[in-house]
């Protein structure tokens, strides 16, 4: 018994790590897109988006470990 | 039996509070014979989401008028053209004028969707994984199908790894490409579902801690029933994030599908 509380115990921490790489990844990517639109602000539109693909590219991964915390 | 043995976190609430985790069941509400078919409560909020885009746009497109002189017209028209214009043009560029009408389909249905979500009672049907599979793959195959029609099927083959690279070094990019095309259609379904799945079971928990320290101070806790107040500041400011998030979510879905398409589409 106790091995399955350890067991989704570390899920659960598993799924903390594995969101420290992405949560890092958005913050940056974010802060790159406010300094680029406060000194261009007429290239807005396109930091923008370019801003969301690059925040779903890095998502990607949390989102990959929220399924692995349910399925495994 | 004990709460404790269970691996799963999710069979682990459900064990403690079994009342919040039936409520986001998929559940049969109709079910035919025994056949393991049937409608369950997410389909009935889809068909409404559904009955209620249809009728929205049905009204104001019946009083469409050069200058806009009511306000539910106005407010229909001011997001069918931020779909237009922002996702639209913004993103796909030249050519946006065919995909429209699928963008403002998505982002309408999910928007309209996360909003019936928020009211007490009632479930978003984007916050079951079925919805968010069945609108992930709508999405999918509409951009793949593009991208053949731009490219031919050897040549959109060819443009998911990016042109001007060293000849070794196609084989092992077209690889990872590749890959992070496929996983899209996981990505797209899973961040709707779990943003929205998440945010809910939020509101609950703060919702099911308000009320249990509210009970602990009737049946004469004492001061730690003041707990409940926090709880309850907690869950306004989850709800305020929530009504956020309903609209972010939708806009980045739709946003995602536009660069997609762009990708799918543009020669590299």
């Amino acid at each position: 018994m106790e091995t399955t509380i350890v067991l989704a115990a570390l899920k659960l921490v598993g799924y903390g790590l594995g969101a420290i790489g992405p949560g890092i990844g958005i913050g940056i990517a974010c802060y790159g897109a406010c300094v680029g639109t406060a000194r261009q602000p007429e290239l807005a539109g396109r930091l923008f988006t370019n801003f969301i693909l690059g925040a779903a590219l890095a998502e990607a991964l949390a989102l990959l470990g929220f399924v692995l915390v349910f399925i495994i | 039996m004990d709460p404790l043995t269970l691996t799963n976190p999710i069979e682990m609430l459900n064990e403690l509070v079994p009342e919040l985790q039936a409520s986001f069941d998929s559940a049969f509400v109709i079910e035919f014979g025994n056949s393991g078919f049937g409608i369950t409560q997410y389909m009935l909020y889809a068909a409404l989401v559904w009955v209620i885009v249809l009728a929205v746009v049905m009204v104001a497109g019946r009083k469409l008028t050069l200058v806009p002189n009511s306000k539910f017209v106005n407010m229909v028209e001011y997001g069918y053209q931020m779909v237009r214009n922002s996702i639209g043009e913004g993103t796909i560029g030249h050519g946006y004028k065919k995909h429209v009408p699928l963008l403002a389909t998505l982002f309408f249905f999910i928007l309209i969707s996360n909003f019936i979500g928020l009211i007490p009672g009632s479930k978003a049907a984007t916050g079951s994984i079925q919805i968010t599979w069945a609108l992930s793959i709508v999405s999918f195959v509409y951009f793949n199908y593009w991208g053949v029609k731009a490219h031919g099927g050897w040549g959109y083959i060819k443009s998911i790894a990016p042109s001007g690279l060293p000849a070794p070094m196609v084989p092992i990019i077209w690889v990872f490409e590749f890959v992070s095309l496929v996983i899209r259609v996981l990505t797209l379904a899973v961040r709707l579902y779990g943003n929205m799945f998440a945010g809910h079971m939020a509101l609950g928990v703060f919702a099911l801690f308000a009320s249990t320290f509210l009970l602990a101070a009737i049946n004469g806790a004492g001061a730690i029933g003041g707990l409940s107040i926090v709880w309850l500041a907690f869950e306004v400011f989850m709800y305020a994030l929530e009504t956020l998030v309903a609209f972010l979510q939708a806009y980045v879905f739709t946003i995602l599908t536009a660069v997609y398409i762009n990708l799918a589409t543009s020669s590299h």
